[in-house]
This record gives structure tokens, sequence and C-alpha cells, in this order.
């Protein structure tokens, strides 16, 4: 077991977000761990970046304002927010934050389907809470070894290959990691600042994974197509990463 | 060189290409209501799937402040940066006020095992729907071009109620024609790429290495795109009467340095476009003139 009290904050710091409340408002202690923490090294901000716009946020949404996430696949909350009970999910949540070793608890957060359930922001309603907390985690590891934004990569991995903190996705068919040092795997600059860089940055991929489980056929490469047509789309790299889970989920099979 | 802009509006759900509609998807729709001098003298691009949504103009565009119809207008390029508004598929002109990633990506309907791109994209609650605000159309946008004056504009009569993709004895993939648009590439400022202090070349549509297709010849990787590691390729297929030919692309998308000194040059033979099959959409290029003190 390996204690990092810094990164366990990392992926406690937006658990109340859960609650459906804002930072200002929030409670401060879930499952009996503190929560509405704040991140070092900016990391926060960065990764908040990537996935929504600077400034004050406004309601990109009229008639949804809830935490909440829509899924960009379905054009539905995953959960209705009118019948979901956070009850019924609380033991989940509490089992996942009160994790104190932080190599399990990045382990769990990149297999967690219900942290994937809320959006980061109740302004933008298709941005994953799971995804942003992921980001934030990939950002300070590499930070507090002293790499900065500008330095960073994201290159893909196997889908065996977990790098602690610093995998921020992990799917059936491949993993994609944020490094500084990147050794000939395929790769693309993050860039200069923090940005809704996703579409960019997948456009400038030295290569690009197979994407779905076993290509079967012309229609299911086909499949693919329509995924990779839509992450050349995609801003948000939380959105983003959440859309690949979605989409291999629901779709990546016949 | 005459260049006629086209939108088109999706009337109903499309099973095709996901990427865009190919130059030569469009040309062959085209074909039976053309001449062949006609046919010969066009060139056709492929179509850009455009969410017919407000937007604000991009910093280097040549116009200022918001347009409520700009996914569904065509508006008249005045600079070489205005030209590619609709060409590039991030569409960097929806509104950030607004749920920009859902307006931007098709909403996916399972139609016997094969996914289809639907009409609309509805964004907000189910129950929502049918609210105007919760809901883009989506558009097509394509430019055909001609050396020969006598040929472009095409009429209306000619774009109307194209259909495209797989599936059409069933009904899918039927456009309406929105509007057209015609100028000339003399009427087209390229001041902005004098005096950069560097280029780059964005790939708009793949670029051809080779093709299975008879009389054409594999192309090599342009001597003046200037990249650290290789090129992404991908396969795709063209097809022509009811043959499928396999062609080995550089990905659309990707970003190389421009190591030639004429970039105005360039930049005109890239919407002309370059390499095999260009006459059908292949190999479109944009160059970006960068200026270090922005960085």
């Amino acid at each position: 077991m390996t204690t990092d009290e810094e990164m366990l904050r990392v992926y406690r710091h937006d658990a109340h977000k859960t609650r459906g409340r804002p930072h200002a408002h929030a409670v401060d202690e879930l499952a009996g761990v503190p929560v509405n923490l704040k991140v070092p090294y900016g990391a926060d901000a960065n990764a908040a970046a990537l996935s929504r716009p600077s400034g004050s946020p406004s309601q990109t949404v009229e008639t949804y304002e809830s935490h909440y996430r829509l899924s960009l696949l379905s054009g539905e909350s995953r959960y209705d927010p009118e019948s979901f009970n956070i009850g019924q999910y609380r033991d989940e949540i509490h089992d996942l934050l009160s994790v104190e070793d932080a190599l399990e608890m990045h382990e769990r957060w990149l297999t967690s389907e219900l942290m994937g359930a809320f959006n980061e922001s109740v302004h933008y309603p298709y941005t994953s809470l799971k995804y942003h907390t992921l980001l934030v985690a990939a950002l300070v590891a590499n930070y507090r070894r002293g790499a900065e934004f500008e330095d960073l990569w994201v290159v893909v991995d196997g889908p065996d290959e977990i790098t602690p903190h610093r995998t921020i996705f992990a799917g059936e068919t491949f993993n994609l990691r944020v490094t500084a040092n990147p050794a000939g795997e395929p790769r693309a600059r993050l860039g200069s600042r923090p940005w809704r860089s996703w579409a960019s940055t997948w456009e400038r991929m030295t290569e690009h994974p197979q994407l779905l489980p076993e290509q079967i056929d012309q229609r299911h490469r086909k499949r693919e197509m329509f995924l990779d047509a839509q992450l050349r789309r995609i801003q948000a790299w939380s959105t983003a990463l959440q859309y690949i889970e979605d989409f291999v989920s629901e779709l990546g099979a016949e | 060189m005459t260049v006629q802009q086209v939108l088109f509006g999706l009337e109903t759900d499309y099973i095709g290409h996901p990427y865009y509609v190919s130059g030569n998807a469009i040309f062959h729709a085209l074909a039976p209501h053309l001449d062949r001098r006609t046919l010969d003298a066009i060139g056709v691009s492929h179509g850009v799937f455009v969410p017919g949504q407000f937007g604000v103009y991009p910093d280097d565009h040549s116009q200022a402040g918001s347009h409520p119809a700009m996914g569904n207008t065509l508006i008249e390029p005045e600079s070489y940066a205005d030209f590619f508004l609709k060409r590039e598929q991030a569409h960097s002109w929806l509104l950030d006020s607004k749920p920009r990633d859902a307006m931007n990506s098709y909403q996916i309907r399972v139609q016997s095992g094969e996914l289809a791109m639907a009409t609309e994209t509805f964004h907000g609650r189910a129950e929502h729907k049918r609210q105007q605000t919760d809901t883009t159309q989506w558009n097509i946008h394509c430019y055909l071009h001609s050396d020969d004056p006598s040929v472009l504009p095409l009429p209306d009569g000619v774009l109307d109620g194209l259909q495209f993709g797989g599936r059409r004895n069933f009904g899918y993939g039927i456009t309406e024609l929105k509007q057209t648009a015609t100028f000339t590439l003399s009427e087209l400022s390229f001041t902005e790429l004098e005096d950069a202090d560097r280029y780059l070349v964005k790939f708009i549509t793949p670029y051809v290495l080779t093709s299975e297709h008879p009389n054409t010849t594999p192309h090599n990787i342009p001597w003046w795109w200037e990249h650290e590691t290789p090129l992404r390729r991908r396969e795709e297929k063209i097809a022509e009467e009811r043959e499928l030919y396999d062609l080995t692309v550089v990905d659309h998308g990707q970003v190389v340095g421009y190591g030639g000194s004429e970039p105005i040059k360039t930049a005109k033979k890239g919407i002309r476009r370059i390499g095999t099959h260009s006459k059908y959409g292949f190999g479109e290029l944009r160059v970006i003139p960068v200026d270090e003190e922005s960085e």
C-alpha cells in the first residue's frame, strides 16, 4: 500500500459534485473524508480549461440544469434526475472515496461507471466528472515531477498498460496516458496552453488506435469510422473520453 | 477559376461515409443531370457536415460579430480564411454559450445493424425535444470549381433533391438545395499569407498516395511537407459504376510545416486540390500563417 495524500486529495477534490452543489455551498465531507478541496499546481484549472470555455460560466442547455451528465451518444441523462436516488449509490461512492491506497484509487476511477454519471459543471452537462478528475490527476502527477503543460503529450498504450495516475482512459482495445516522456508510442502534443483541444489533438496523433474490439466485417469497420468521425468534432476532453466509453459499451458490438 | 459553393440540407437520415460525403459521391449524384463537357470541366469537393446553428465569426475572418444563421447560410468569402469557414469539421464558429459539442456531433440511429446519421441532433431533456432551441438541423457544404467560365454556376434545379450514401432506394440520404453562391478565385484576398514568420499546411481532406483505380499512378508525399514523424495513413475506398477501388491516403486533419517558398500559390493549389482523385474531393489543403509573437 502506498500513502500518497496529495493524489488521494486529487481524486476526492470534486466528489461533492455528486451531490449537485457548487463549491461555495458544497458539503466538505463525504464518507468521512474531506472533499471540495484545492488541488496544487493549478492542475484543476488547467484540466477545466481542457473541457470548458474560460470566463464566467453560463447555462449552455436552457432546458437542463442538473449535475447528472447528459450523454452525447443517447442525448439523455444516464439516470433520470426525477427518479434517480443518490442514496442507492451512496455506498458505492463512499466506498470509492474512502480508498486509502492512491494507486488503487486511480484504478478504481478508471473503471468506475458511476462517476461518469455526473458532469463536471451543471453549466456544461455533457462534460464528465470521471474524466475531469482523471485529467487533474494526470496533470498533478506530471507537474509535481517538474513538467510544465507545454511539455506534455497524450500517448496510446495497450489495454493492459496502466501507469499510476497518468493513464487517463482505460478501454478494451487501448489506453491513453498523459506524459512528458513519450517513447515512440502513437502520440500528439497537448500544445502550449490548455484549451478545448480534443479534436485538434486527436487529428494530430501520429497513429490512431483500434477503437472497437475485434473488427469482424466491413459493417464493424464502419462503426469504428463513426466513432472516429465524432472524435474529430468534439472539443471538450472529458466529453470525448466519456463518449468513447459510452460508444464502445453501447455500439461496440453487433 | 470559378468556384460555386453549395449548401445542402439533410432531409432524411444518411447511411454513408461518416467523415464526409465524398466529392466522388456528389459528382456521381450530379452526373445524370449534366452533359459530358460539363462533367469533364468541373471538380467537386468533399461535402462537410455543418450544424445549422448560430455562430460568431472566427478571429481570422474578415468580418466580426455574430451571425444568427451562420450554419444555415453561405457567407460570401472576401479573404482566403473566409473560404474555410465551413470546411473544417471542428466548426470553430459555434458559440461557447451553447452546448457546442452536442451541436457538432450527430445523433446515431441503428438501422438493421447499420449506423445512420440522423437529420437533426437534440440537446437538452427528451421531453423538450420539439423545442426549436434544442434541435440542430444538419447541412452539407461543398464547392464545385472549373477553369471554364461557361459551366458554373450549375442551375438550382440540378442541385436540388440529390441523394447521397447507402440505401438510397429506401429513401436515405435525401437532400434539398439550401443555397449556392459563386465567386472567382481572383476576387479572393490572400494578403493574410504575405509576410508571415512561417506557415503550416493542414489537410482538409485526405491526400491519396495509391489508388487501385486504373489510370492512376502512385504519388509520393510532397517535398514541401515538413514533419518529424511519419504521417498517419488510412485505407479508403472510391466507388465507380458499382466497382470499389482501394485507396491508401494520408489521413485528413493532420498538420505539417510548409517548406515551400510560395505560400499564396500553394494556397490556390490547395483549393483546387492536389494528387490522385483531386477532381473528386481528395487533396484539399489549407495554408495557415503563423506569427511567432502571437504564439
